[in-house]
């Protein structure tokens, strides 16, 4: 048992905090919703540096530092389906997949996340999960505030699709659980520095308002949501997305996520709601990330169900 | 960064169990919902506590010189989270393995070290905290309790409160004023107290969380040798601000929490509650809180396994453990009901001990200012 990061974990993740520094934040993120565009030169930029050949999510450590990754990635707002492309899709096919790559619950009608512009397109099909090229024209943009491009996705390709073997549903939906935590931990956590930040400068009735201790006490609250989501979805990567782990990290940290969009927006005010100022670029995301798979009581079923043998 | 336990320590864990299977008696469950302050509980703890320490079980992470034998945090906290799981047999001991030994270690002179560590180490002795008094709670540094420099002795007056454990305990650690002349910080210093001496007088202080829970400690002109000073005079408050490091540790109570809740969800199963989807739901909440305090308590340990500084992390860990505790005792009620209303019935008694949650170890609201304060840097109101 040791919770501290190795020197080699540090290092992968000073070398992705440059990579973002280049190609992410919130400007970016922004300007990128302009058109509800992918970020394809971060992908590329991902590609390029090496990170996904080296990691390999079916080893312990390798799956835990594609956790890391994807935390830094959503912390610093990147608009990239890195997390199921280098994270789910290995972990469930068991090879490579060249994204981007959407996951899907095989309904038409939901917009999906990175839909239009996916390569591949993951979902469950009772006990197995099926893959699937997209075609051209077998997608349509959706327009959306929260934060991702979005899409839906023709019912023709849920028609076809390679089957990935027995228990690979289940494993869709660990992994899937394993990544919307990840992404949901580096969210929570940028929108509360960035709260955090501007609480800090506001000034009314004299002092700043992060200065009141009812503001205190909230922020400090979300802080501790944050901390513990992190550390169950480091443990459920690490542990090969147990199913029991993986509903429990998901369900922590999807509705801890409500609870910091909740109180940042509430906190922050009505310059919170405004485009020029940044907290929107994560926090309309979390509700995003809250609808995907089953959302928290889907999450909090699975865990039931597969501890105590219910539901 | 891993999450596996090694082999030696899972090994220690099956074999703690094993023990726990031996010595527990028939109707544990029973004595421990009856509470700390129970004398079936006392006398237990002492007879569990000699039977861990012959096995080198009960201070194991000490330093080999005072009765351990120097193993790494992480071996004590799988001791630790099991007692705890099941209602800590231990008793009140856990404090004097947990951080009045280490304060001794720490602060002792040699006599203090001789008298207290080897009575410590082999689960001979009981121990009680005199910190809060009624005008001191949250804010300890208010403390008037005072004790008056006469001859070889300090002359203490004044009087304690909360004092769990104080009905039983050997010896007190006693926070008191040596300045009378200071009002914070300064001017504290800590004695150690045997509970027998003349001029001590305990009552209980009747509570709806159980019998002889809480105590109020009364000090008549109580002369206790300066000698049973631990550390300088007026400079107390480090030797606390020490002791508290190593209670940061502190109690498994998410492990509680956890096996509580498993034995509920069992109960409702057999009621045939389970077929509730929204009872479903709030058992599997309350689980995930369970295993968010569990993480964080880790990572205290872990940061003590690592010998870095004390962080926020500790603060965050026991909000972390309120909020599991308070969730799981809450939905015991809630799920089964008039049922819990019986006294003694499982929900009650577990609703009882997770009431306390929020004040046992200081209010929750003091770790939320430190970890605004500390951990988010917010400014000063």
């Amino acid at each position: 048992m040791n919770l501290e990061l190795d020197d080699d974990q540090n290092a992968i993740l000073e070398a992705v905090e440059s990579l973002l520094d280049r190609f992410a934040g919130p400007t970016r993120a922004i300007d990128l919703a302009r058109e509800a565009a992918y970020d394809a030169v971060l992908d590329d930029a991902i590609r390029e540096s090496g990170f996904e050949q080296a990691m390999d999510p079916l080893s312990r450590a390798g799956a835990l530092e594609t956790v890391l990754i994807v935390e830094a990635v959503a912390r610093r707002a990147g608009v990239t389906s890195f997390a199921q492309e280098a994270l789910v899709g290995p972990a469930v096919a068991g090879r490579p997949i060249r994204g981007p790559v959407a996951l899907a619950n095989a309904d038409p009608k939901q917009p999906v996340r990175y839909a239009a512009q996916a390569r591949f397109c993951l979902w469950s099909d009772g006990d197995v999960a099926r893959i699937a090229e997209v075609g051209a024209g077998e997608t349509e943009q959706v327009e959306s505030n929260f934060g991702y491009p979005l899409g839906r996705i023709s019912s023709e390709v849920f028609q076809r699709g390679e089957a990935l073997g027995a228990g690979s549903g289940e494993r869709l939906a660990s992994w899937w659980r394993v990544a919307l935590a990840a992404e949901a931990v580096g969210t929570m956590a940028a929108a509360l520095e960035q709260t955090v930040s501007y609480l800090k400068e506001r000034k009314q009735f004299g002092r700043p308002i992060a200065s009141f201790q009812a503001v205190q006490h909230r922020l400090a609250e979300c802080a501790v949501r944050v901390e513990g989501s992190r550390l169950l979805v480091y443990e459920a990567a690490y542990l090969d997305a147990p199913t029991e782990a993986s509903a429990c990290a998901a369900a922590h940290a999807m509705t801890s996520a409500r609870q910091v969009f909740r109180e940042t927006h509430q906190l922050s005010g009505a310059i919170g709601f405004t485009r020029e100022h940044d907290l929107h670029v994560w926090s309309m995301r979390l509700q995003a990330l809250g609808a995907e798979l089953a959302g928290p009581a889907g999450h909090r079923r699975a865990l039931a169900a597969s501890r105590w043998g219910l539901g | 960064m891993d999450f596996d336990w090694s082999d030696e320590d899972l090994g220690h864990r099956a074999e703690f169990r094993a023990f726990l299977g031996e010595i527990l008696p028939s109707d544990w469950e029973r004595i421990s919902e009856g509470g700390p302050g129970s004398d079936a509980q006392a006398d237990f703890s002492r007879v569990f506590c000699r039977a861990l320490a012959d096995r080198g079980w009960l201070t194991q992470h000490w330093p080999r010189e005072f009765g351990g034998s120097d193993a790494p945090p992480w071996r004590h906290s799988i001791i630790g989270e099991e007692c705890w799981a099941i209602g800590e047999p231990r008793g009140p001991q856990y404090m004097n393995v947990n951080w009045i030994g280490p304060a001794i270690m720490r602060f002792g002179t040699d006599a203090q070290k001789d008298r207290h560590l080897p009575l410590i180490s082999r689960g001979e002795v009981l121990w009680c905290q005199g910190f809060s008094e009624p005008g001191a709670g949250s804010d300890l540094v208010a403390l008037r309790t005072s004790a008056v420099a006469d001859g070889d002795d300090y002359v203490v007056n004044g009087n304690k409160i909360w004092t769990s454990y104080a009905n039983h305990a050997d010896y007190i650690i006693l926070l008191v004023r040596t300045d009378p002349d200071s009002d914070k910080h300064r001017g504290i210093s800590v004695l150690l107290a045997p509970m027998d001496t003349p001029g001590i007088e305990v009552r209980e202080i009747p509570s709806v969380v159980g019998d002889r829970y809480f105590h109020e400690v009364f000090f008549t002109d109580v002369r206790v040798p300066i000698e049973c000073r631990l550390g300088p005079e007026d400079e107390g408050w480090g030797v606390v601000t020490y002791a508290l490091q190593y209670e940061r540790v502190g109690a498994a109570r998410y492990a509680r929490a956890a096996r509580t809740l498993d034995r509920l969800t069992e109960i409702a199963r057999e009621r045939g509650l389970l077929e509730d989807p929204l009872v479903v739901d709030r058992l599997a909440e309350a689980r995930t809180q369970c295993e968010a305090a569990r993480l964080l308590t880790y990572r205290v340990i872990d940061e003590r396994a690592h010998d870095l500084a004390p962080s926020t992390n500790s603060q965050v860990a026991r909000v972390a453990n309120t909020r599991a505790d308070t969730c799981v005792g809450d939905l015991a009620v809630e799920i089964l009901g008039a049922e819990a209303l019986e006294y003694g019935s499982f929900a009650d008694a577990n609703f009882r001990l997770a009431m306390t949650a929020g004040v046992a170890v200081g209010a929750t609201e003091v770790q939320l200012n430190l970890i605004a304060a500390r951990h988010l840097g917010l400014p000063r109101g």
